[in-house]
């Protein structure tokens, strides 16, 4: 095993781990499977392949993760709010359903073809790292998110929200009679979640081939992040996405055939062993 | 009164069964003044492109036609249809376009999955399908039909012709990089023998699931391996990650060869940009093949759909022509007499002259060895190699019994 693989495994792990982490913070607060999750990635990708193709890929780290964020706003307001008392399978297929709707909008603007989005001058090519030849784009995404890793914990951890956050998550119902705003703090986590998803989006784009089935394909591996990381944990899906990346690409090394079972491995053997995942419920 | 109504309704019920009995009837047998081709391309999903050019090919081929003065005198009619690519749909399609449509001929079906449903049920039907996108072996093999003419080469044609080519390509060491599918194995299987008759090496031969997005890890075990060569059979968005990914990897520096099998094409060219050019691929048509029916077909094509064709565009509107010389020797468009017709005809095409082999109604034409070039501010095929369909062309099947 040489060190480009194990970095292979941290640049997926790191892609894992960004749009998990959104993924768990709507679910550990709205108790939601929110199904559209992989559809606002791919719209995320799509998105910054324009806003890159007119104006810069810098632009798109900015612009992408704002726009997502007020679809995570009309989200909210328009159906999670509403349709909070709901049972959650109803609201898991109502967000289903609105994976459908966009990926169909997404084929209508942007076409069935495969699209692809070119790095950042400064980032094409390799970089040297712990002796070895890595692509600088690579490495970049391992930084970006780290850092917003880093970012998230600690915000969550030291800040009013955040504390407003961890509080709901654990109760929301307690947290509302403690004279927290319940319904400010859902719309800060799903709109916060959805620009996570976008981000993810941007830094996929020069990474993978845009086809409007991406979301779709990350979205199963996703879900299994959540749960292997304990449902509603932030921390816990960061640690599970860097994990699986890790440990699917260097099986891929051994038996690439073997790889495609890693994630349902992993979700069984986490399960029969700590069956509320690894970090349980908690928010951070 | 009442008697009177029920009396008049039995009447116009016997009627109209009468009437569907003879559409039915008359369904796929001689159209008159008219030949009707039913059209099933996939409108819908990643394919949804390819059928779009599929249907201008034959859109021009009619219009070519009928400005001729028809085909043998009769005008060709376009039913124009659409399936999501799941067999059941297109069979659906078939059997509609046969007996409510009164199509006679079939053509603009996609994937091997579709023919294969759609051979099964041609004589049933009584139509003719012209094949000019599905590759699969086994449609000329143990799911052909006589009713079912494959115009398109298979993948065995494709990867002899490759495989006979490999001795004017530059690199001694060769990595194998193909889907983890039939055809990527089959397709390795065989290229890694012309290769190794060559006096070449296959340091390493990997195989990634279908939809696979990143291919850091195999990248990586290629540039490990010290091959300067690659062969790479990866489709669609596949095909785009590998070759971005390979890109970013620096890959091209340690190779001196990329060779793809069905890996990039003109639809692509954009998508990939400069990165691939110099990169070696299997190239079904020739946009600029020097023949005067060649010549017509891409200005008509520019003219109708306003960019030159390429392959897809190129082989349907070669199942095309390869009906139309059914017909005009039939001198009829009755399915089974221009299935007779078609029987070992040679006729000059797009591609050339080619031969229509009765045994297992494939048609006898060229494959090509292509390297990516820069043209102009995009890319095109230079064709390198052009192997003749006596090297790449299996004998018959014995498994195909029509």
């Amino acid at each position: 095993m040489n060190a480009a693989q194990v970095l292979n495994g941290l640049a997926l792990g790191s892609l894992l781990m960004v749009l998990s982490s959104g993924l768990a913070m709507i679910y550990g607060l709205r108790g939601v499977a929110n199904f559209a999750h992989g559809a606002l990635y791919m719209s995320g990708a799509y998105i910054a392949y324009s806003v890159s193709d007119r104006m810069s890929f810098g632009a798109a780290i900015v612009i992408v993760p704002l726009a997502l964020a007020v679809i995570g706003v009309v989200l909210e307001l328009c159906f999670f709010r509403p349709l909070q008392h709901r049972s959650h399978i109803e609201l898991g297929l109502i967000t289903f359903g609105l994976a459908l709707i966009v990926e169909r909008v997404v084929i209508l603007v942007w076409g069935e073809k495969t699209l692809r989005v070119v790095p950042p001058e400064f980032l094409q090519g390799t970089s040297t790292v712990f002796g070895v030849e890595y692509p600088s784009y690579r490495l970049a995404i391992i930084v970006i998110a780290l850092a917003l890793a880093a970012g998230l914990i600690l915000w969550l951890r030291l800040s009013t929200v955040g504390l407003h956050i961890r509080a709901a998550s654990q109760d929301i119902e307690t947290a509302s009679i403690m004279g927290i705003n319940v319904d400010k703090v859902s719309l800060i986590v799903v709109s916060l979640g959805s620009a996570l998803a976008g981000l993810a989006g941007t830094l996929a784009a020069p990474y993978i081939a845009l086809d409007p089935g991406m979301g779709n394909a990350f979205l199963i591996t996703v879900l299994i992040v959540v749960v292997v990381g304990g449902i509603g944990s932030i921390a816990g899906a960061m640690i599970a996405g860097m994990g699986l990346g890790l440990i699917q690409t260097l099986s891929t090394v051994w038996s690439p055939s073997f790889a495609v079972l890693v994630p349902y491995l992993a979700l069984t053997i986490v399960l029969l062993w700590r069956p509320t995942g690894l970090a349980g419920k908690r928010i951070s | 009164m009442k008697r009177q109504l029920i009396a008049a309704a039995a009447t116009l019920a016997l009627a109209t069964t009468a009437a569907c009995g003879a559409a039915s009837t008359n369904s796929g047998s001689d159209g008159g003044d008219t030949i009707k081709i039913a059209l099933i391309p996939p409108t819908s999903g990643a394919l949804a492109q390819f059928g779009t050019d599929a249907v201008n090919a034959w859109k021009t081929a009619a219009r070519l036609a009928n400005d001729n003065g028809g085909i043998d005198g009769k005008k060709v009619e376009l039913i124009i249809k659409g399936t999501d690519a799941d067999p059941a749909t297109t069979l659906r399609e078939a059997r509609e376009a046969a007996t409510k449509d009164g199509a006679q001929f079939i053509g603009a079906v996609m994937t091997s999955p579709e023919h294969a449903a759609l051979n099964a049920q041609l004589e049933g039907l009584n139509v003719l399908s012209f094949n000019g996108l599905g590759k699969d072996d086994a449609l000329v093999g143990e799911q052909c039909s006589k009713n079912a003419f494959h115009v398109v080469q298979t993948s065995s044609m494709d990867i002899t012709g490759l495989a006979s080519s490999i001795s004017e390509l530059a690199g001694d060491k060769w990595a194998i990089m193909a889907v983890d599918y039939a055809t990527g194995h089959s397709a390795a299987k065989k290229f890694k023998a012309a290769a190794e008759a060559e006096g070449k090496e296959v340091v390493l031969e990997q195989f990634a699931p279908l939809n696979t997005t990143d291919f850091g890890s195999y990248i990586t075990k290629i540039k490990d391996s010290g091959a300067d060569a690659v062969f790479a059979v990866e489709y669609g968005a596949d095909g785009v990650a590998f070759v971005q990914q390979a890109d970013q990897f620096n890959l091209d520096k340690q190779l001196k060869t990329v060779l793809g099998f069905n890996m990039v094409s003109e639809p692509l060219f954009k998508t990939l940009g400069n990165s691939i050019a110099g990169y070696y691929n299997n190239v079904g048509y020739d946009v600029d093949g020097d023949n005067a029916l060649n010549k017509e077909f891409v200005a008509a094509y520019t003219e109708d759909h306003g960019s030159a064709p390429y392959y897809v565009p190129a082989d349907n509107f070669l199942s095309a022509e390869t009906l139309f010389a059914g017909i005009e020797k039939a001198g009829s468009t009755d399915p089974a007499k221009v299935a007779d017709a078609l029987q070992d005809l040679s006729f000059d095409s797009i591609v050339g002259n080619v031969t229509l082999r009765g045994a297992d109604n494939s048609l006898m034409r060229d494959s090509y060895l292509g390297e990516v070039v820069k043209a102009g501010n995009g890319l095109k095929f230079k064709i390198l190699t052009n192997s003749s369909p006596d090297v790449t062309t299996p004998e018959p099947d014995s498994a195909c019994k029509k």
